[in-house]
């Protein structure tokens, strides 16, 4: 059974790492399409993209993480994918685990399937005591709300297929988009794997989420996910 | 006593509104929550009206009905201020789409009449 396969970038002012992880991508033996999503760069991502020879759709201004993933759903869904992953431009996912992550969707198991950091022991990069700390508490929030044991609620190492994707083509969180999508996925009844994948350090650049900025984000994304409860599926 | 159920009824009716709206998807969480904590704090603060009074006192208003007018009217310029920005924010985002939008059919010619 051939599945039309598409891996979505979504890349903010990356122009340091973008290159890197489009050539580890080509690099991989399944024929993957590529797209870039170039999600308001100031830099030059875009033309690095495009240097190495993969689509790039420029969005005209910053959406954030959940407009740039969206756009890749609706470009998946227009141009007939089966199944969309999603890596992220900083080089933390791990292309080569991206076989893994696409099984639960061959196998017809699930819906959506997300890379967790922590179900096997593999050599993966952990990340800090403190992000730890608002994982472990989310990955509870979201088991109490919803009954659904995910171990790695903040991974945006993901893995749609065509049912998922026409749900958050439609609607994806614009906030906090991987633990409000569970709980959205949990709702509109799609089925949810997590499988172990490896993911590395980021590699150069900064990452949008800052130290100081953890308590306060983990209360925003509490209060967004109650909310999401409470909203019509 | 009737001011202070007037506005716990109040306070109940704007968070159950919220609520409902954020519900059928009309308001989303960014805009919502401001609105769920000022519906929560009116409560609090009518339901335990001798803090909302010391707070009054204390803040130098003569009479505690001085000091929510004065809070209300605070909230809403803050409010209104937000908006503005926001509606600035939206006017740039869609002159920026007029553009591109404009430059795009124009390349779309350009390829059709290749």
């Amino acid at each position: 059974m051939h599945l039309k396969k598409l891996i979505i970038v979504p890349a903010h002012n990356e122009q340091a790492n973008l290159k890197r992880t489009i050539q580890e991508i080509q690099q991989l033996t399944d024929d993957y399409h590529v797209l870039v999503i170039d999600d308001g760069s100031s830099d030059t991502s875009a033309e690095e993209a495009r240097a190495c020879g993969v689509e790039v759709v420029s969005l005209v201004f910053n959406l954030g993480i959940g407009g740039a993933v969206q756009t890749g759903l609706c470009y998946a869904l227009e141009n007939g994918f089966d199944v969309v992953i999603r890596i992220d431009a900083d080089g933390q996912h791990d292309p080569a685990s991206i076989k893994a992550l696409l099984e639960p969707l061959m196998n017809k198991d699930a819906d959506m399937a997300i890379g967790s950091r922590f179900l096997e022991s593999l050599p993966t990069f952990q990340p800090g005591p403190m992000r730890l700390c608002g994982i472990h508490f989310l990955a509870g929030l979201i088991s109490t709300l919803t009954g659904m044991k995910i171990t790695d609620p903040t991974s945006g190492f993901c893995a749609w297929n065509t049912r998922a994707m026409t749900r958050f083509a439609e609607e994806y969180p614009i906030d906090f988009p991987e633990p409000e999508s569970i709980v959205t996925a949990v709702r509109s009844g799609l089925k949810i794997r997590e499988v172990p994948v490896r993911m590395r350090h980021r590699q150069a650049g900064v990452s949008s989420i800052h130290h100081l900025m953890s308590i306060y984000y983990m209360v925003k994304v509490t209060c967004a996910i109650l909310i999401r409860m409470m909203s019509a599926v | 006593m009737t001011v202070k159920i007037l506005a716990l009824i109040f306070s109940t009716v704007l968070f159950l509104t919220v609520v409902e709206l954020i519900r059928r998807r009309r308001l989303s969480f960014k805009y919502a929550l401001g609105w769920l904590l000022i519906a929560g704090l009116t409560f609090f603060m009518a339901l335990f009206d001798t803090i909302l009074f010391r707070l009054a006192y204390g803040l130098g208003f003569e009479l505690p009905s001085n000091f929510i007018f004065f809070a209300a009217l605070i909230f809403t310029a803050f409010l209104s201020l937000l908006l503005t920005i926001f509606v600035c924010q939206q006017n740039s985002r869609n002159e920026k789409i007029a553009q591109k939008l404009g430059l795009i059919e124009n390349k779309l010619e350009a390829l059709s009449r290749k």
